[in-house]
């Protein structure tokens, strides 16, 4: 009872005067700074990831994340997530990028992931768990003290679209779907005891270039370009620009940037000699086909618009890309990028980017469907 | 430093001197437009002279001048008719000096087409044969003659000036504006815009070049000629690359695949003593620089630059173009 009286007359002594409570307050204040402070400096708190958060930190923490989640998400109509071209593409991004600690289909997550604090969770239950938007947001900006990064690029919301559409394909995958939409034609042959202890069996094609672009059969997706037959040097300049962050790209940026300088040259070169496919069938009309054939030969002076196959055809310097046969929607969508000020900075990207702001929508559909209605020609050796 | 206003003064007058000042006219209408300009000038000298003369004599004067200036008749003789008088003698002078210029009644002996474009101006000549040649960035008149440039604007407003040898007319969207020039000895005559027309207006500029009758006629004559191939083998190289590149979607070279026509023709580039209308002087290694970094020497330019292009690339282009005649 003395011990109640005491603190109704502390009570009653604090309040008395508004002087009084603002020391108290800020005493109180003070004690706790000095006691987080001395809780931080003697080591007390664990930092274990083996530990885990007590049940109470878990939920506050997860509750926290998630409303932070639901207020910044994005509620803008999201791109058509059933597009095979978008799916595919994703899908191959996911298994460089995101399967080693996500997992895929029929192969769990390493040991090493497991123990990371909180584990990265299997993605193929996310039904009804997050909105596409709200997925979008989480794979743009990643998730702070999680281990979950952002997107290389913060600009290409194309690119993520991509992973986003996969990521709904994702739960009616088995092992072998999976593999067909992320690894394309790129097969993993099971190799002798002798050659997996040796380290060479293909045990990791994560990298490989052919699971978006094709090297024996064509590109899955019409969102990639076909390097068969383009000009080694521009495939080089290319790399080089994705490596050095030059070129925004999340997916290309992440795939070029641990080549070393002798590895870009020896793909550019491979790809160069490979003969050149055609770009698959489209259902533009003839007559967008034929408005688009007169800018690339003619350009359009009155609006300042040069002849694209003065610089995108045989003849042209060898840094210059040939664009005939190239899919009509890949062509479109790095036509739009320009415009919207991304690409600008590398030297050929420099040179491409007001010829590109001057094109009308519908001059960008209709010389991507004339490049892609013209068989691309042998550059192989230049 | 008390002297330092004075010398602020000197400056402007200074920088007169020289090829391209309305205060050494070499033209028939600069002749006019300068005399009417000295007119003026020592007309309000004189009247400047008189008010301060009046002002101290009120201020400072004798009881018997103050009185004057103070009567009635004084404000009316000088505050109202005097001015009155002076500036309708004056307009009537200069509508009389100034009649001949802009379209005459007469035809021209020569016309020449001068399209404004941001930031650099296209020239058309009107061969003998009927042929047009077309040029940028450099007029070519025959001493003597009376050539009437025919001006107008791809885009905004742009403006004529060659103050040595005439007035200033605007180049206006969607009209043309004539301006005859005669010039009356030969030599050089700087011209520049002279309306604002955006970023990198202020180096907008021409030259204008006054030669003998004789040897203007033998130099249109001599566009017909076919274009020889390039002489020596930088030449042939810096051709090569100038088509690779893809400098002829924009640029005309006449006698080659070279056919742009969105950006300034090059086909007598090597005759030019300016290069990007007047932001550099003309020579291949000026040339290289400015393909290389077209927005440091032309700020706001619309020439991307091709920093894909090597260094022997690029003076490779420089020494070809600066070889065209």
């Amino acid at each position: 009872m003395a011990l109640l009286e005491r603190a109704r007359r502390g009570a009653r002594w604090l309040l008395a005067t508004r002087r009084r409570l603002f020391c108290g307050l800020a005493l109180a204040g003070l004690a706790i700074a000095l006691g987080g402070f001395l809780f931080a400096w003697t080591g007390a708190y664990n930092i274990a990831a083996s530990r885990g958060h007590f049940a109470a930190v878990e939920h506050v923490l997860r509750f926290a994340m998630m409303q932070s989640v639901r207020a910044r998400a994005p509620k803008e109509p999201v791109p058509d997530l059933a597009d095979l071209s978008l799916v595919s593409l994703g899908a191959a991004h996911f298994e460089a990028g995101c399967a080693f600690c996500h997992g895929s289909p029929g192969r769990p997550i390493s040991a090493a992931v497991r123990g990371m604090l909180p584990t990265p969770p299997d993605l193929s239950d996310l039904e009804g768990k997050w909105s596409d938007g709200e997925l979008f947001w989480i794979v743009k900006h990643g998730i702070k003290y999680t281990g979950m990064p952002g997107w290389p690029e913060l600009e290409r919301d194309d690119e993520i679209w991509a992973v986003i559409a996969f990521l709904r394909r994702l739960p009616a995958l088995d092992r072998a779907g999976y593999e067909r939409l992320a690894r394309g034609e790129v097969e993993l042959a099971p190799g002798s005891g002798a050659e997996i202890a040796e380290g060479e069996a293909p045990a990791d094609a994560a990298y490989a270039c052919a699971r978006c672009h094709g090297s024996g059969k064509p590109p899955r997706s019409e969102l990639v370009p076909r390097l068969h037959g383009q000009p080694a040097a521009m495939l080089e300049t290319a790399l080089r620009g994705y490596a050095s962050g030059e070129r925004q790209s999340g997916i290309m940026q992440f795939a070029a940037n641990g080549l070393s300088q002798d590895e870009i040259k020896r793909l550019a070169g491979y790809y160069a000699k490979l003969p050149p496919l055609p770009a698959p069938p489209i259902a533009a009309d003839a007559d967008a086909i034929a408005r688009g054939g007169k800018l690339a030969r003619e350009g359009d002076a009155e609006r300042g618009i040069p002849a694209c196959l003065s610089c995108h055809s045989g003849a042209a310097l060898p840094n210059y890309p040939r664009l005939a046969g190239q899919p009509a929607r890949y062509l479109a969508g790095q036509l739009r990028l320009w415009q919207r000020g991304l690409n600008q900075r590398s030297a050929t990207g420099a040179i491409m980017a007001p010829v590109a702001r001057r094109l009308s929508e519908a001059d960008i559909a209709a010389v991507s469907a004339y490049f892609a209605d013209i068989p691309p020609r042998q550059e192989a050796g230049r | 430093m008390r002297r330092f206003p004075l010398l602020l003064l000197a400056l402007p007058i200074a920088a007169c001197e020289g090829s391209q000042s309305a205060l050494s006219p070499h033209g028939d209408e600069a002749s006019r437009v300068a005399l009417l300009s000295w007119i003026l000038f020592a007309g309000a000298a004189a009247i400047f002279a008189l008010v301060a003369g009046a002002l101290l004599l009120a201020w400072r004067g004798p009881e018997r001048a103050r009185a004057a200036l103070a009567q009635e008749s004084t404000i009316r003789l000088g505050g109202l008719a005097f001015p009155i008088v002076t500036l309708t003698l004056l307009l009537g002078y200069g509508v009389w000096l100034m009649r001949g210029a802009g379209a005459g009644e007469q035809q021209p002996e020569l016309r020449i087409d001068l399209i404004g474009e941001q930031w650099w101006w296209r020239v058309a000549y009107h061969g003998p044969d009927g042929r047009t040649v077309a040029d940028a960035n450099q007029i070519r008149i025959p001493v003597g003659r009376e050539v009437e440039i025919q001006l107008s604007s791809a885009d905004v407003i742009h403006s004529f000036w060659v103050p040595s040898l005439g007035g200033k007319t605007d180049m206006i969207p969607g009209r043309t504006n004539r301006q005859r020039l005669r010039a009356e000895r030969p030599g050089i005559y700087g011209g520049q815009c002279a309306e604002y027309c955006g970023g990198p207006h202020a180096l907008m500029s021409f030259e204008v070049i006054a030669m003998p009758p004789a040897d203007f006629d033998a130099w249109l004559a001599g566009r017909a000629k076919p274009r020889e191939a390039p002489a020596t083998e930088e030449r042939r190289r810096g051709q090569e690359v100038f088509m690779a590149a893809g400098c002829g979607s924009c640029h005309a070279i006449d006698g080659t695949a070279a056919t742009g026509t969105i950006g300034p023709d090059l086909s007598r580039f090597g005759e030019r003593r300016l290069l990007a209308a007047g932001a550099l002087r003309n020579g291949s290694a000026e040339v290289a620089r400015f393909i290389a970094d077209t927005q440091g020497a032309k700020p706001g330019n619309l020439m991307p630059s091709f920093r894909n292009l090597d260094e022997a690339e690029r003076t490779a282009i420089g020494v070809y173009l600066t070889g065209l005649k």
